[in-house]
């Protein structure tokens, strides 16, 4: 009598933990899926919406990264759209210029191989991976220079692959976008 | 519970863990794929299955916008690494015949002291590259333009195989012994000046990159000059511009003797 009382206590607390356990970690399972929406929605993360091919062997011949349509463009909606290329060993334009407090798009893509795109000072970070277009949307708080260094090992001559990115104020942009269509800062 | 099967509907552990995780699941898949999406407005999606196909990946060719042409003529050569590395016969013996009217300047064995480039060895890729600027107008030059514009395709990568097949002949100022300058082995990062040596030969070749070895000083002075001027714009997105531009008037005659000096 006494182990069949003993049998169903056992079997009671076992059921509970068993039911705290999945609790937690349906819990632990929830609260993942959440920071990542979360950090998607506020950017902190920038995983890429579209998938978008381009042939790399081709780009100079036609399409959007032909060499004239390269830099900044200054589109109707008041926003930015950079475009660049990389390829062994360096960026094209070698200097980029954008304004301050804009929304800013990054379309740019490699020539060869996988090249890396960061903008030291930001959370800018991403890979131009040839036959796909990288499409980033960024903001700069505030004018100054940066350096963009290819964090991606890329060949032989890597160290040597890097451009500036110069933010400007808005103004001084607007001005530079008024007197040409696709802005470089390369002298 | 022990008699009770374990895969059953009838078993409420089993109806509510699979029903927790196809929920989690579920609501993971509309909030990754429909959801996040959706709340970019830059990625101006036309509606839930759009949304859906671009958060899974399909891919779909960029949008051929009509952007700014270039006012001038580029070089419309496909360049890959395998391009024109096939030897062929038939191709160098047409070749031979056809290079006869470039003996002038560039030597009966594609050497000459002529200031124009030392063609013999040289990549046929690069060769056939050039000419065929010469021909688009993508590079300009009294003397080529005139003899490109009359060649054929098939012309030109026939002379171009003729000149890969001749042996390099090393040029009156061989000197092996010059120490080799900075710029070429390792660059100057601080300038985005990757080494010379990276693309031409030596370290590593870029395709389409000159063996440089052998050429003219003259010759390699003034093409970094036009290079960096902006007078010559036939390198591929200004694999070129981007490199001379950064160089100082000392590093550019540093590269050309050095490279004169060079087999």
């Amino acid at each position: 009598m006494a182990s069949e009382t003993d049998h169903s206590l056992g079997e009671a607390v076992a059921a509970r933990i068993e039911r705290r356990w999945a609790t937690l970690s349906i819990v632990i399972v929830g609260v993942l899926v959440g920071m990542a929406t979360y950090i998607g929605i506020h950017q902190a993360t920038m995983p890429q919406g579209r998938v978008e091919t381009a042939d790399p062997k081709t780009l100079h011949l036609s399409g959007e990264f032909v060499e004239s349509n390269l830099g900044s463009e200054m589109q109707a909606d008041g926003s930015v759209t950079v475009r660049a290329i990389g390829q062994q060993y360096s960026f094209t334009p070698q200097c980029i210029v954008v304004p301050a407090e804009t929304p800013i798009t990054f379309r740019a893509t490699s020539a060869d191989v996988v090249h890396g795109f960061l903008i030291e000072g930001t959370n800018i970070n991403t890979m131009l991976v040839p036959g796909y277009v990288t499409d980033l949307p960024v903001r700069f708080k505030a004018p100054g220079d940066h350096v963009m260094p290819c964090q991606e090992f890329c060949g032989i001559g890597h160290q040597g692959m890097w451009g500036k990115v110069k933010v400007i104020d808005k103004a001084a942009f607007r001005d530079m976008a008024a007197a040409k269509r696709r802005l470089t800062c390369v002298d | 519970m022990s008699d009770q099967p374990l895969f059953s509907l009838r078993n409420p552990w089993f109806g509510a863990s699979v029903g927790i995780t196809a929920a989690i699941a579920v609501l993971s898949a509309v909030a990754g794929l429909i959801w996040l999406p959706l709340a970019q407005p830059n990625l101006k999606l036309a509606g839930v299955w759009d949304a859906i196909c671009s958060a899974a990946g399909v891919p779909r060719a960029a949008v051929q916008e009509t952007g700014i042409k270039p006012d001038f003529k580029t070089s419309n050569v496909v360049m890959t690494s395998e391009m024109l590395t096939k030897v062929n016969q038939v191709s160098i013996g047409r070749g031979a015949t056809l290079a006869q009217r470039c003996a002038i300047c560039h030597g009966p064995q594609g050497v000459s002291d002529a200031h124009s480039p030392n063609l013999a060895g040289q990549f046929a890729a690069v060769t056939y590259k050039e000419l065929n600027d010469f021909k688009t107008g993508a590079r300009v030059s009294v003397v080529m333009s005139p003899f490109a514009a009359a060649m054929s395709d098939q012309d030109m990568k026939d002379v171009a195989a003729y000149y890969a097949y001749l042996p390099r002949v090393p040029s009156n100022n061989l000197d092996t012994g010059r120490p080799a300058p900075v710029i070429v082995v390792t660059g100057a990062p601080m300038r985005n000046i990757a080494p010379c040596g990276s693309c031409h030969g030596d370290v590593d070749n870029k395709a389409g990159s000159p063996w440089l070895g052998g050429q003219s000083a003259v010759y390699i002075k003034a093409q970094l000059e036009a290079f960096a001027s902006g007078a010559r714009r036939n390198d591929i997105s200004q694999q070129m511009r981007n490199i001379a531009r950064q160089m100082t008037a000392d590093e550019i005659d540093q590269v050309a003797h050095y490279y004169e000096a060079q087999p």
